[in-house]
């Protein structure tokens, strides 16, 4: 709470750093003293600062967020049209992150010094330097506009038809999650051959288990903690990264929302946009805590 | 591959491209910012093996400049980060107790944020420019190269040549520069350059957004954003730029790998 209550006051500061005044950056050329006059008091930006800080506090925590400076719409209402998508994607990206990341370290881990180990140790690398946006604009290229099996933009929801949904969102989440899939990928092999040391590892393939009962039912639940903190950052970073893979593919979530907005300087909408994904990210975080006393019970007992 | 050699392989990467980078103006290579229309959209030629982009310039002479800003970028950042959280960190970790509060709690509240939106959000309220996304990725770098160094110096501070030197009479100054920062070293520098990858990619992903470097100069994300329009007819206007950003990604996270089992055998047992 005290974290959220920072985060409320820094980015409401930052707002306020605005050079020039925001009323005439939105009227642009067409600034008449009364037409500013007249915006800055229907937007309170002629109360002192700590008011309009409070004010606008006071309303998000109902999740009130105002208007915005342009069309005058309630930007709680745009914030929470856009959350479904941002939020979908982010779980898919997560999805395919883990199905593509875990395995891939559980390859190496297990046969470490391999030809496999080394080929997901190069895939890893190279998976953590590619720029998300560029692997979207050739994820387009090649399998949108190139051999045309799926869309390269919009969104259709998924109240309207499940399939088309998907089909939509199956290039954004893998663009999302490649990056990702890589560092959990680097970071499932560093567990594995940790707890593969270990002496009940040892003790178990000593019994007579099989390599595949040992990963399983041995390895991995003890590699579980690491992974699953890494999976939980990383589902935080894609909230920001959505932000660029919208722009990109033309989605219309919460990401998409924040750009345009910088974008027009409709500083409100930033403002609270802003809050909103940073709560989010906190709240990811929270709960990959609270997963930890789940896996592991020495966490709980503490 | 040895773990010498990946930082080895990472460190050439790196400096081959900063060598070019630096030389650029002197490259026989042609000007990155003449435009002629009769060369518009030419495919690679032997001449110019990256092709023209949509104005007729050169995209390899693009590329080679670009990577003066976006190189310039992510180590001006890092080195901002390192000093500004570097301090920062050290007396977090050596005071503990109320001081520390005070510096890590705030730093925190940036922490809160994820980075790409936070550098969205300073570059939205302080303009574009090379100069301003460097500093914004250095406000979204202290904290973390403040919390490594924090972390380094909590670890050293209880070790029995600490004390001893402690016991010799070591003014506090002497104990922290002489003895606690060596071993908090390593991890700067392995963080640091992991902040120059993520930096690389952070620049390129603000100016592809619009919120970065500015038009006439020529920078990676900005030739992507650019590309895009002409991704059919050109697609060597977003392959080239793409595959440029990737490299000096690449490079500098092998030279981060790779000093990392170097420096600290210790973590690198287990490998």
């Amino acid at each position: 709470m005290p974290l959220l209550l920072g985060m409320s006051l820094l980015v409401f500061g930052l707002m306020r750093l605005v050079p020039g005044d925001p009323a005439v950056a939105v009227l642009g050329y067409k600034a008449t003293p009364e037409g500013v006059r007249a915006l800055r008091e229907a937007f309170h930006l002629d109360e002192p600062v700590l008011q309009q800080y409070l004010r606008w506090l006071g309303g998000a925590a109902r999740g009130d967020f105002g208007v915005d400076f342009r069309q005058n719409e309630p930007i709680g209402r745009m914030i929470l049209d856009r959350l479904p998508v941002t939020l979908e994607l982010t779980l898919l990206a997560t999805l395919c992150a883990a199905l593509i990341g875990i395995p891939l370290g559980l390859l190496g881990g297990a046969r470490r010094g391999g030809m496999a180990d080394r080929a997901a140790l190069a895939v890893g690398l190279i998976g953590i330097s590619i720029p998300d946006f560029w692997l979207g604009i050739m994820l387009i290229l090649g399998l949108s506009l190139g051999a045309g099996l799926l869309p390269s933009a919009g969104f259709v929801p998924l109240s309207e038809s499940p399939l088309e949904n998907l089909q939509h969102l199956v290039l954004p989440a893998l663009t999302l999650a490649v990056s990702r899939a890589a560092v959990l990928g680097r970071l499932t092999r560093a567990a594995v051959l940790d707890v593969v040391q270990r002496g009940f590892v040892q003790f178990a393939r000593a019994k007579g288990l099989g390599e595949g009962a040992v990963l399983f039912r041995h390895v991995l639940p003890n590699a579980a903690i690491p992974i699953v903190t890494v999976l939980g950052l990383q589902t935080g970073y894609m909230l920001g990264g959505a932000i660029v893979v919208e722009m990109i593919f033309t989605l219309p979530g919460v990401g998409r929302l924040t750009l345009d907005a910088v974008l027009e300087r409709n500083y409100p909408v930033v403002q609270s946009a802003v809050l909103v994904i940073g709560a989010m990210f906190m709240l990811v975080n929270l709960t990959t805590d609270i997963l930890y006393g789940l896996i592991d019970p020495r966490v709980r007992r503490r | 591959m040895t773990r010498g050699r990946v930082a080895l392989t990472g460190l050439l990467i790196v400096a081959a491209l900063a060598m070019a980078a630096i030389v650029a103006p002197a490259l026989p290579i042609g000007s990155p910012t003449e435009i002629s229309k009769d060369l518009a959209l030419r495919g690679p030629t032997a001449a110019e093996p990256f092709g023209m982009d949509d104005l007729g310039r050169s995209v390899l002479s693009r590329v080679i400049h670009a990577y003066r800003v976006s190189l310039g970028v992510a180590i001006t950042a890092a080195l901002l980060a390192v000093v500004i959280g570097g301090p920062l960190g050290l007396i977090a970790g050596y005071a503990e107790g109320i001081p520390e509060q005070l510096i890590m709690r705030p730093l925190d509240v940036l922490m809160a944020f994820p980075a790409i939106l936070l550098a969205i959000a300073l570059m939205s309220v302080f303009g574009t420019g090379a100069l301003l996304v460097s500093v914004s990725l250095a406000v979204v770098y202290t904290p973390i190269v403040a919390r490594v160094v924090r972390a380094a110096v909590l670890a050293t501070k209880v070790e029995v040549y600490v004390d001893g030197a402690r016991a010799l009479g070591a003014t506090v100054p002497r104990l922290v520069l002489a003895h606690i920062l060596p071993n908090a070293a390593t991890p700067i520098l392995v963080q640091a350059s992991v902040l120059m990858a993520i930096g690389i990619l952070v620049e390129a992903a603000l100016s592809f957004l619009g919120v970065g470097v500015r038009p006439p100069t020529p920078s990676l994300g900005l030739m992507l954003a650019d590309g895009r329009g002409f991704m059919l007819q050109a697609p060597w206007m977003v392959v080239f730029p793409g595959v440029a950003i990737m490299l000096a990604v690449l490079g500098f996270n092998m030279l981060a790998d790779g000093l990392r089992d170097w420096l600290d055998p210790q973590q690198a047992s287990g490998r």
